[in-house]
């Protein structure tokens, strides 16, 4: 069935589809539709949904929903995620799966509404204390925003670990038609080995984070993310193989990239564009295939050049680098095309 | 038994408790034990329950997430008074209003002990006037409110007897219950387990009543 989505819906959408059963959240702007929706139609889908008091209180309650087997899931913006990073630290080292949207807003603080992309830093280094990450998806397009609940589900039980899917403004309240398939839903309860559910073997399970005995803690952990970072890279590449200039770009930027290099083409300039899909594990095996590469451009909507500085880590700083970046207003793709034939 | 704590730890008498009235009860097999921090964490590694290791003061936000997922399950949600009325007062007031169902045991020593015994909302003396909880929610629509102590046989056997009608209302009725125990912590009162709990009936109790405060 076709429908006419915006980014949230899409994304509550494809979260029943995925199986989700159990949203527990708090109103904040722009993510707001996801709550409404789960609010609206969780009865109808046979998704549990509570007002939780607090975002503090929404993603522990998913924790606890996750521990039982749910597909729990919550929606945030900006401070509201910011408030969450506690339990995230503390799912990634109980090794309990969920999955959380974010839908960045624009500066620190309070900050505002428009699109902006700042929460890069926070969502992939960690954001809550210790040694730990969350795996962070983007989507650049409402179809993303259907597909990437399954992704985000599939990833936070094979891993035990905080999915993050992100993406700004743009991608949330623009809408575009797009192919739904409602009549797959599957919500029932995972039975997966480590779900609690009442000790029936004398061999009692536990959730825990701190070890008085077992010294294995610091080895899982570690295992847990070389294993991700081996494995689940995950990026498009748009023209890259023959590209004297790469564009990097997420989101709504990769999105208006991926027009950037069309018209660049027709203009005889060799222009390639990878979009980072996983933001963490950061797709540092695209950049190993680039043979022609000199320069690369990193469009983001953030004033520290956030993206920029992993990509320059892991391409071992031997480009020539550039940004085209502010905190909320996206570049047209003149306005790339221009900065590529000056910069040439 | 329960190793970890000290001697005299509160702790230990409520565990046994709720040892005893798991096993009469023959509820083992579905019973969940939600844990606050510090001193609580002592306990998770001996415990015989499948056990979950939560955040400070998100124990009932946990809890409740479970709780709605696995309807049938007996989940006790056990945490110390910081955790409780101070940093997840919150929680602990919205679970109230909600009347989710919960089981709450709260275990109350006026301090925060695992850190060295810094006052807690709950510490009395002439400047702290302590935090009573049947002041805050006893008006919501609760199930069940009660305060024991858990410094002699006979306040110990009133403790067993408010938490056992506590796991019956739980189970057989829904909704939130809350049972407070007064516990001694004698390494953070700097007196031996006996003093310490003589403080407690001869101090603590005149401000912390014991008794039922809600039984609906």
């Amino acid at each position: 069935m076709k429908r006419l989505l915006n980014g949230n819906e899409a994304f509550a959408y494809g979260a029943i589809v995925a199986g989700a059963n159990f949203y527990a959240g708090y109103p904040i702007t722009p993510s707001t539709d996801v709550y409404e929706f789960f609010e609206n139609n969780g009865e109808k889908y046979h998704v549990k949904f509570v007002h939780a008091s607090s975002e503090v209180s929404a993603v522990n309650m998913i924790m606890g929903a996750s521990i039982a087997g749910a597909r729990a899931l919550t929606a945030t913006s900006g401070c509201g995620f910011s408030l969450m990073q506690e339990a995230i630290s503390y799912m990634a080292a109980d090794f309990v799966p969920c999955v959380i949207l974010n839908v960045m807003r624009e500066g620190a603080g309070l900050g505002d509404i428009p699109r902006s992309q700042g929460d890069y830093n926070q969502m992939t280094k960690g954001g809550g204390n210790g040694d730990y990450h969350s795996i962070v998806l983007a989507c650049k397009s409402i179809r993303d925003c259907i597909n990437m609940p399954r992704i985000a589900f599939e990833l936070s039980e094979k891993y035990r670990n905080p999915v993050i899917v992100t993406y700004d403004s743009d991608i949330a309240h623009t809408k575009e038609s797009v192919e739904i398939n409602i009549s797959e839903i599957k919500n029932d309860t995972n039975e997966l080995d480590w779900i609690l559910n009442g000790n029936k073997t004398n061999n009692p399970k536990r959730i825990q984070n701190i070890y008085y005995h077992d010294k294995g803690y610091d080895n899982n952990l570690r295992n847990k993310y070389e294993l991700i970072e081996k494995n689940e890279q995950r990026y498009e590449e748009y023209e890259t193989s023959d590209a004297e200039i790469v564009l990097v770009a997420f989101s709504i930027c990769g999105r208006i990239c991926i027009d950037v290099i069309k018209k660049a083409r027709e203009k005889g300039i060799k222009v390639g564009l990878i979009i980072p899909i996983t933001l963490y594990p950061f797709p540092q095996n695209a950049f190993k295939k680039l043979n022609c590469c000199k320069k690369i451009i990193i469009v983001e909507l953030n004033i520290l050049k956030q993206m920029r500085c992993d990509v320059e880590y892991y391409t071992k700083q031997k480009y020539e680098y550039h940004s085209i970046n502010s905190m909320s207003t996206c570049p047209t793709v003149l306005d790339i095309l221009k900065y590529i034939e000056e910069m040439r | 038994m329960y190793d970890l704590l000290c001697e005299g730890c509160g702790h230990r008498s409520a565990m046994m408790l709720l040892d005893e009235i798991i096993q009469e009860k023959k509820i083992k097999e579905k019973t969940i034990l939600a844990l606050d921090v510090a001193c609580c964490s002592l306990l998770i590694d001996f415990v015989e329950y499948d056990s979950i290791m939560c955040a400070h003061g998100r124990v009932l936000d946990v809890t409740k997430g479970y709780k709605e997922m696995k309807k049938d399950n007996v989940v006790i949600s056990y945490m110390g008074d910081g955790a409780a009325y101070s940093i997840g007062i919150e929680e602990m007031i919205h679970s109230a209003r909600r009347n989710d169902d919960a089981l709450t045991i709260v275990i109350n020593n006026g301090l925060y002990s695992m850190t060295g015994g810094q006052v807690a909302p709950t510490y009395i003396d002439s400047s702290n006037l302590g935090f009573k909880i049947e002041e805050i929610i006893s008006n919501f629509s609760i199930t069940y409110l009660a305060r024991a102590a858990l410094s002699d046989k006979e306040n110990i056997n009133i403790a067993k007897q408010y938490i056992s009608t506590a796991f019956d209302k739980y189970m057989e009725k829904g909704g939130f219950s809350l049972v407070e125990l007064l516990s001694p912590c004698p390494t953070n009162y700097k007196l031996s387990p006996k003093d310490a709990a003589n403080m407690i009936n001869e101090k603590i109790t005149k401000v912390y009543k014991i008794g039922e405060f809600v039984n609906a």
